[in-house]
């Protein structure tokens, strides 16, 4: 039987006096797991902690099977990371930078040479790649080390905060080079971001942290699937057979005031038949409002509310 | 992930074994000096002593280059355990200067932009990372140091006649022993003074400062207390006097410092002393993760 991708058991980490992460408990089994919170939430100690640059104080926790403490080494020996900060060796060119890293992650001289120019074209700095490192834009060095992270191959992907200071052209080429890479292999991912975005593109589960603490373990793909479809409707001229008529395709309607009916919508029943029932009934749609659960709900829903014991929502 | 194919692949092939992956930094290290031609030509520099030496051991032992540079052989300096006193002595120093060049850099470049991570979140740890460090200075201070010295040993030992090699075997043991405490605590102090001044020109001042400020106060309590002890302070006359005793010197080696009651056990612990506290601030700098305590 695999081993959940990470496990976490009552793991507290102190930092100085103070408890940066209080009783962490939760197992999180998908392939592709996203790491939500506030600043302050305690995302980046976690990471730590996962690659045992810091000790817990209590508890335990474990990556693949592998304690971040005690199997700290073999861990590393799996794990390709990505800090959130600035990390490069400036007067190094691009290629030789990643080449370095390859050979310290133990590939041999020429397969860790012919890596750093694979993983450099792929991440799209091809051209730049003999260039000193020091000399490259913000969106470029977060690519450097991007392929740094991926050049040796690892099992598991560690990326904090991978889309600080790009574009949103260079965000949307890193965030489908994610998929891809997680699509084409077995890697399992680990992302922490701000931006929800990211972590809903890439991710099939998210840890969401609050003040040290887990404030929900979501797994988006039956989050996806469970959700329903929304239609808010201002309409003029609505009458009880429209409503009656929605019914009778599956749906759930709440009427309000001034014309504004709520529509649940199963997934089998599309837009634009709520507009030819309009048409039919010469019901007016003056204003309409689409959407699904996001993953912006979950992350709202999880900063109001505790949690349960082991965060599941 | 071929070039070609721009896709991600898996890397399936081998990795090398763990143990030795800390001669990656020493080697990268090296690489990065040698594009330096200040350093090729220091290091250039710092061996010529020893070339001068081994033509003087060569002149030394050949009557007939003696006559024809009317040499008489006891105007010669003999080449016995002195005269490899004082090599060792040319050889250390040139060495701590070699060391205030190279030292500062090493550790420097990696901590300005935060690559200290990336190593550490790979199978390598930092006393890996302090081993890599510690060669490059280790090989390239044993290049201007021992390693010469053994080399006019060899080469004094097959000139020389009567068993030469045999009565002056011992003095290998100084030659090594001193050559690698002295080579351990410059390293060490040049990599803790690398992990915290980022500025090399910085780093090498405070490298002098390092071995002459202490000097100095222990000579000023010296004067004030009228003890010899302020002595432990200078780390340069530590070395000179485990060095004298090593070579079975007497006391006018040491020259205007002059001999003292200075154990050598004493002048071999301060060494060991400094070194170790090299350490612990290497230990409280070298972290993947600064923590702010409060």
């Amino acid at each position: 039987m695999m081993n959940p991708t990470i496990e976490l058991d009552g793991l507290e980490v102190q930092l100085g006096n103070r408890t940066i992460l209080d009783g962490l408990t939760g197992v999180l089994k998908s392939r592709a797991i996203g790491l939500l919170g506030p600043n302050g939430a305690g995302k980046s100690t976690l990471i730590n902690t996962l690659l045992g640059f810091h000790s817990p104080s209590k508890g335990s926790a474990r990556v693949l099977g592998l304690d971040s403490h005690t199997s700290g080494k073999a861990l590393r020996s799996l794990v390709g990371y990505m800090p959130e900060n600035d990390a490069f060796i400036s007067k190094m060119s691009g290629v030789r930078f990643v080449r370095y890293m390859a050979e310290i992650s133990g590939l041999p001289r020429n397969q860790a040479m012919e890596r750093a120019h694979e993983a450099f074209v792929y991440v799209g700095l091809g051209e730049a790649r003999y260039r000193p490192v020091g000399t490259y834009s913000l969106g470029m060095k977060q690519l450097a080390k991007f392929a740094q992270a991926i050049a040796h191959g690892p099992k598991v992907l560690i990326l904090d905060e991978p889309t600080n200071g790009m574009d949103p052209p260079a965000r949307k080429r890193l965030i489908e080079l994610i998929r891809e890479i997680r699509e084409a292999s077995d890697i399992c991912l680990l992302l922490s971001s701000h931006l929800l975005r990211d972590v809903e593109e890439t991710c099939d589960e998210v840890l969401i942290l609050r003040n040290g603490q887990i404030a929900s373990i979501s797994n988006l793909v039956e989050e996806r699937r469970a959700n329903r479809k929304f239609l808010e409707l201002e309409t003029i001229g609505a009458e009880a057979t429209f409503t009656s008529t929605l019914e009778g395709l599956g749906c759930e309607c709440a009427v309000f005031a001034n014309g504004r009916i709520k529509v649940v919508m199963p997934e089998s029943v599309e837009i634009r038949e709520v507009f030819k029932v309009a048409a039919d009934r010469g019901v007016q749609i003056r204003r309409m409002n689409h959407r699904r659960d996001s993953l912006e709900d979950i992350f709202l829903s999880a900063m109001e509310q505790t949690g349960a014991p082991d965060g599941r929502l | 992930m071929a070039v070609y194919k721009r896709r991600y692949n898996p890397y399936r092939g081998s990795l090398t074994p763990e143990w030795p992956r800390f001669f990656v930094l020493t080697r990268y290290a090296f690489a990065d000096l040698f594009k330096s031609r200040f350093f090729v030509l220091l290091l250039v520099l710092s061996l010529v002593p020893s070339l001068l030496f081994a033509v003087y051991i060569f002149i030394a032992n050949n009557k007939t280059v003696q006559l024809l540079m009317q040499l008489r052989s006891a105007d010669l300096f003999s080449v016995e355990s002195q005269y490899f006193t004082i090599i060792m002595i040319v050889q250390t120093q040139i060495a701590f200067l070699l060391n205030c060049w190279v030292g500062p850099v090493l550790i420097a470049g990696d901590l300005t932009n935060g690559a200290l991570p990336l190593f550490l979140s790979r199978p390598f740890s930092r006393a890996d990372y302090v081993l890599g460090k510690l060669a490059v200075l280790g090989l390239l201070l044993s290049a201007v140091t021992w390693v010469p010295c053994l080399l006019l040993f060899s080469l004094e030992a097959g000139l020389a006649k009567g068993g030469w090699i045999w009565s002056h075997l011992w003095m290998l043991v100084p030659i090594v022993l001193c050559s690698a405490i002295w080579i351990l605590m410059l390293s060490l102090i040049s990599l803790a003074v690398s992990a915290w001044v980022k500025l090399r020109i910085v780093a090498t001042g405070v490298i002098f400062i390092s071995f002459f400020i202490p000097a100095g106060l222990g000579e000023m309590y010296n004067s004030i207390m009228g003890s010899y002890w302020g002595r432990l302070l200078n780390f340069s006359y530590m070395f000179r006097l485990i060095l004298a005793k090593g070579f079975r010197e007497g006391p006018g080696f040491l020259g205007s410092l002059g001999w003292n009651e200075i154990p050598v056990a004493a002048a071999w612990g301060v060494l060991i002393f400094v070194c170790l506290l090299s350490l612990v601030i290497l230990n409280a700098r070298l972290r993947a993760r600064e923590v702010v305590r409060g």
